[in-house]
């Protein structure tokens, strides 16, 4: 038996058709608009669950009982669709016996018979389909999210072309709001200069070697933001174990390395004052120890000589030993004293009513080495500091230039400021004996380093103005050159 | 003390004017060493080892400080071992210091030729133990 001959059922094949209709849960209505009869298929009780009959089959129980309230619009919609341009299909969800609400998609075809306007429909259970296609979409969203949250996009190379496909997700972090399609030389332009050779080296290792990647490199986005990003690219092999795709993320991870950078500056810094309050310890106990010492020494011998001379000289050094403590006990003081002022509030200070009074104090000596003192602070003339902090500062430079003066020749002294940016420079020049810097420059701003055999020489000046300079967040420099003289260059903020 | 002693100069190598006279006194008081060298830095003890006008009167044992100015302990060390071969003589080299800085009780700990480290003020007895050591060449080692 044939089902159809010249393209027409014949009553016997159509009965067939019904039952298989039937048999696979397609429903098919019918529904004359005009006398609002309605008919349903048995397969229609079927795919709802129910036998042939078990409910009314009515316009008004399919649409008031049936029907998701929700889902009524779309059915309304699809079904009085005007007749032109193919049927219509609309999701709608159906009251079943056992399942309770269940995806179908409804067909309709709308006829005019000699009854009047008829509208035939299909419908068919896509209920699983639909779940899955709504999970789908959920997981596609959800992915999206997770990108957008976490800055993280994904790509990818298809080496036999080296074409590149980016996520959105990719192109919101170049703050591209279009997806244009961009070469890999031209998404490497992104980076910055530093880090495109790098770039351009990793993407050949993979290619090439299947050698994978994790990078972090600065990159600058198409609105000329420069931000730290996390580039990582994993090759994909095939059986032969060449590379056919290369697939990675990308990460903004600008916020992070920030931190990153932050964090370990501080650790840095607290490194650094760690070391110097260490080193302040042991020198300061080195001190102490050496006075105390010498002092029980001279007790000990003073008591042990018999001679009125000897107890002389003994009891001389006593008193030397009796300064040298309080001096190094003032010394203390001073460094303890840098701390406490740091708390003090910054003032607006005159660069030349400070180092006057300096070079006033000073004016003995300056007269005495016959000192020829040039300053020019026309470049920046004032600055918010703790005053006391800068009179310390010229004080102890000013004080280094004329003790240090070279014995062949007057001292000349140069003293200015600069500015370059926000930062603020001061330098001090001399023409004296010079350090020589590849021995001790490392020490020179060091407690209690000394260089030159000079009975005034502390190793103080230099620890101090050092320590108040870092105090304020700057940093101070000297080149020199023994026989020369010698520069300090100190940032002060 | 026996008179078969032989003569001892010890050479101190300190900036510290008071240890240095306090030093020469108590040798003096306590009959230790018969002469005593005294160097204000370590270039100046480098330097009068090194003149042969002094090789008859090298110090039979140095005692040095290690913060000093110009050169300090550490490179008067380093500056002693490449000259020490040529001194016809072998000094044992003591390191007397304030510091308790580890890092120097380490150092001196690591380089052979430093015989002993000891800590400010310095301790009479063992002084004399060293100068007893020397009348009979064997170096006194009590902290290693």
């Amino acid at each position: 038996m044939s089902f159809s001959e010249d393209h027409k059922f014949s009553g016997e094949s159509i009965a067939h058709f019904a039952r298989i209709i039937d048999s696979i849960h397609l429903g098919i209505w019918e529904y004359n608009t005009d006398t609002r009869q309605v008919k349903w298929s048995s397969g229609f009780y079927t795919a709802l669950g129910y036998a042939p009959g078990e409910i009314e089959c009515s316009y008004n129980y399919f649409f008031e009982h049936l029907l998701y309230y929700h889902d009524k619009p779309a059915f309304l919609k699809a079904t009085y669709h005007p007749r032109h341009g193919g049927s219509p299909v609309a999701h709608i969800r159906l009251l079943t016996k056992q399942h309770g609400y269940q995806w179908f998609e409804s067909t309709t075809q709308k006829h005019d018979t000699n009854d009047g306007p008829v509208i035939y429909g299909v419908l068919a259970n896509i209920n699983t389909l639909k779940i899955n296609e709504i999970k789908a979409a959920e997981n596609e969203f959800r992915c999206a999210e997770i990108g957008r949250i976490a800055k993280i996009g994904s790509w990818e190379i298809e080496t036999a072309t080296m074409k590149l496909v980016l996520t959105q997700e990719v192109y919101d972090i170049f703050e591209l709001s279009s997806q244009v399609k961009m070469t890999i030389e031209e998404a490497i332009s992104f980076f910055e200069p530093q880090f495109r050779p790098v770039m351009t080296n990793a993407i050949e290792q993979a290619v090439k070697f299947c050698k994978p990647y994790e990078l972090e490199v600065l990159f600058r986005t198409a609105r000329n933001n420069v931000i730290w990003v996390r580039a990582k690219g994993v090759p994909v092999l095939d059986s032969y174990g060449r590379c056919t795709t290369i697939r990675g993320v990308f990460q903004d991870i600008d916020s992070i390395k920030k931190k990153g950078i932050t964090l370990q500056s501080s650790i840095n810094l607290l490194d650094d004052q760690n070391k110097r309050l260490q080193n302040f310890a042991y020198i300061v106990s080195h001190n102490l120890r050496s006075h105390a010492g010498n002092l029980k020494f001279m007790v000990n011998l003073f008591e042990e000589s018999n001679l009125d001379g000897d107890r002389t000289e003994v009891f001389s050094h006593i008193k030397t030993i009796s300064e040298s403590l309080s001096s190094t006990v003032g010394h203390l003081d001073e460094i303890v004293k840098i701390q406490s002022e740091i708390s003090n509030e910054r003032k607006v200070v005159s660069f030349d009513t400070i180092f006057n009074n300096v070079a006033s104090a000073l004016r003995t000596n300056i007269v005495s080495t016959g000192a020829k003192i040039h300053t020019d602070f026309s470049a920046c003339p004032q600055i918010d500091y703790i005053p006391a902090y800068m009179e310390s500062i010229f004080q102890n430079l000013l004080t280094n230039s004329l003790k240090y003066k070279h014995p062949d020749r007057e001292p000349v002294i140069n003293c200015s400021t600069q500015k370059a940016g926000n930062e603020v420079y001061l330098l001090f020049e001399d023409n004296g004996v010079g350090i020589d810097m590849p021995r001790y420059g490392d020490q020179l701003f060091g407690m209690y380093k000394t260089f030159h055999r000079n009975s005034d020489s502390k190793g103080i000046g230099l620890f101090i103005t050092r320590n108040q300079v870092e105090a304020l967040g700057g940093s101070i420099q000297v080149d020199s050159t023994v026989n020369v003289g010698t520069k300090f260059t100190v940032r002060l903020v | 003390m026996n008179t078969e002693n032989k003569i001892v100069t010890a050479g101190i190598v300190d900036d510290d004017d008071i240890f240095t006279y306090g030093f020469k006194k108590s040798a003096a008081i306590k009959n230790l060493f018969n002469k005593v060298l005294n160097f204000g830095d370590g270039r100046e003890a480098i330097e009068y080892l090194k003149d042969p006008r002094n090789t008859n009167h090298l110090p039979d044992v140095l005692f040095v400080d290690i913060n000093m100015p110009v050169m300090n302990g550490w490179e008067f060390i380093d500056a002693f071992q490449k000259i020490q071969s040529q001194l016809g003589k072998n000094i044992p080299v003591y390191i007397i210091s304030s510091s308790i800085d580890l890092e120097d009780v380490k150092r001196a700990k690591n380089n052979t030729l430093i015989v002993d480290y000891l800590l400010k003020p310095i301790d009479k007895l063992y002084l004399k133990d060293i100068y007893d050591s020397l009348q009979n060449q064997t170096y006194m080692r009590r902290y290693n």
